[in-house]
């Protein structure tokens, strides 16, 4: 065949697929319906797990360990654990805090003040005043093999003891516990959205197989006046094909539209707290929107074509010409 | 043209439609194929159309051995045969128009190529000014030449027509069949299934009769031997 007589095919399956949309309008409506609430929740779980891992990472790097040293420690001694500490890699940063700048950072907190003596009494027993290591991890969950460390036999003394989750204001418990919630938060949203993301593209699947199947039977007399009079099979399964992935193009856009129109009304609400302004500024990137939109629409599509495949492979059996 | 030897094609266990055929059609010939229903007249069609495998013997059209014949290039050989059917096979929500360029669309030709090539089989077929009726607006007769006009649009060699005046009262079937000579004329070979004697003995063609799927009778102009059917 003439590559100009493959134009001209092509742009008649295109159209032919394009007129099938109409055909059977509430099929369409019904089909591109399942498959938008499907691609809603994957893109709203895509929006939700990049939100919530972004969280943790920011309040990660917020909760600091500290490492508390015993006074008159050698300074040699000092740099031996400082490079114990460096070595591991799930070690971000070391800084050394003096009991000089301990004590200025304690003078200059708002709640405690300048009253040392009130500090004492809130901190009855810490070591606010002590040298100090504060480390950021990159990943916490790694924080007791620091403590091993610091704590064995070799830093025995120079170590007076290891603070997991120290934070700058001192409010352990809760920045743990919130860091805990949102990485258990992560988990739900993540099991969630598979779940039912893939039980409604299953459902999806299952009502364009459906739709695709009535279509073929509407149309067998004309698949069988077109097989015999020569017709070749992609001739005959393209229309189906465009019908089922316009079907993914329309449900992809709209799915898009959707997750946007609440990443701008919620998402500008909480953007100015420091754990969602990064993700908010991400998904709000043209490119992040485009990928977005894109990423959508081919799954959209490939919903649509796996379905009118299977349709086809079962209700249009042209390998038996 | 048409070569076929020893060819039987059974589909169950009461025994073949057709048995061992031998029938060779030479090119721009005209060729008559009567028989009773059930004598396997449909059948040869089918296997010339490769609707149907036979089960033994060997079919060769238009230089075609369709025992080499892959799947894939099935839609190709029916591109170089025209087929006409009894029920005419026409899609009834298309125009006489679109009905005929319908056969040109699927095999990727320009509309430009189209709207030139469609009127002049329209007028072929003597249904010039009938291009914008659709099928359900047309007499039997007309609808058959729509299905002829399809046929023959992409010049294929050969034009096998299955009955084609079983539908249609005698004038108009007297009609088909002048198109079907014209065709012939234009240098296309006709293989022609009836079993109207009347259409028979005066067209005055070769006439191949087959009874119980066997061929008993080929005369090179011949009329309707009620006798040997």
């Amino acid at each position: 065949m003439r590559p100009k007589y493959h134009f001209y095919s092509t742009v008649r399956v295109l159209k032919s697929g394009f007129v099938n949309l109409f055909r059977n309008l509430w099929l369409t409506i019904a089909a591109t319906a399942v498959m938008l609430v499907a691609l809603t929740i994957i893109s709203l779980g895509v929006v939700l797990n990049v939100t919530a891992n972004n969280a943790i990472d920011v309040l990660s790097k917020e909760l600091k360990t500290g490492v508390f040293l015993n006074d008159d420690v050698p300074v040699e001694k000092r740099n031996e654990l400082e490079s114990a500490l460096r070595s591991l890699d799930f070690v971000e940063n070391v800084d050394y805090i003096s009991p000089n700048e301990a004590q200025r950072r304690l003078t200059e907190n708002p709640i405690i003040g300048n009253d040392v003596l009130q500090a004492e009494s809130i901190f009855e027993g810490e070591d606010f005043l002590a040298a100090s290591f504060e480390v950021s991890l990159s990943d916490l969950s790694r924080a007791q093999e620091l403590a091993n460390l610091a704590e064995s036999e070799q830093f025995n003394e120079v170590v007076k003891r290891v603070a997991l989750g120290k934070t700058d204001t001192g409010d352990q418990t809760d920045a743990e516990k919130a860091i805990e919630r949102a990485a258990a938060t992560e988990r739900f949203i993540t099991i969630s959205s598979i779940i039912s993301a893939g039980t409604l593209a299953a459902v999806s699947i299952m009502i364009i197989f459906n739709t695709i199947r009535m279509a073929i039977y509407t149309r067998r007399d004309e698949i069988s006046i077109m097989k015999l009079i020569g017709a070749t099979p992609n001739y005959i399964r393209g229309p189906f094909l465009v019908e089922a992935s316009l079907y993914g193009v329309i449900a992809g856009i709209l799915a898009n539209s959707i997750v946007y129109t609440l990443v701008y009304s919620l998402g500008a609400k909480v953007a100015e707290a420091p754990e969602f302004s990064e993700t908010y500024s991400y998904f709000t990137e043209p490119t992040t929107i485009t990928l977005m939109l894109l990423s959508s629409i081919t799954l959209g599509v490939l919903i649509g074509a796996l379905s009118s495949m299977l349709a086809m492979e079962r209700h249009l059996k042209l390998k038996h010409w | 043209m048409i070569l076929l030897d020893r060819v039987t094609k059974t589909y169950n266990k009461k025994g073949p439609a057709i048995e061992r055929i031998n029938l060779h059609v030479e090119n721009k010939e005209f060729v008559v194929i009567v028989g009773q229903s059930g004598a396997g007249k449909s059948t040869l069609l089918k296997l010339l159309t490769r609707e149907e495998k036979p089960t033994s013997g060997k079919i060769i059209v238009g230089g075609i051995d369709y025992e080499r014949l892959r799947d894939r290039d099935i839609p190709y050989l029916r591109r170089k045969i025209g087929t006409v059917f009894q029920d005419f096979k026409l899609l009834p929500n298309k125009t006489v128009f679109e009905n005929i360029a319908f056969a040109l669309e699927i095999v990727g030709m320009g509309n430009r190529e189209i709207r030139h090539t469609v009127p002049k089989v329209i007028d072929l077929v003597g249904l010039k000014g009938k291009e914008d009726n659709y099928p359900n607006e047309l007499s039997g007769g007309e609808r058959q030449r729509v299905a002829i006009a399809r046929a023959v649009v992409r010049q294929p060699k050969i034009l096998i027509a299955d009955e084609p005046t079983g539908n249609l009262d005698p004038k108009h079937a007297w009609d088909v069949i002048r198109v079907l000579e014209k065709v012939n004329k234009h240098g296309t070979t006709v293989l022609l299934t009836t079993h109207n004697m009347d259409i028979v003995n005066k067209l005055k063609r070769r006439v191949v009769t087959i009874r119980d799927g066997k061929v008993v009778g080929d005369r090179a102009s011949a009329g309707y031997n009620k006798q040997v059917v």
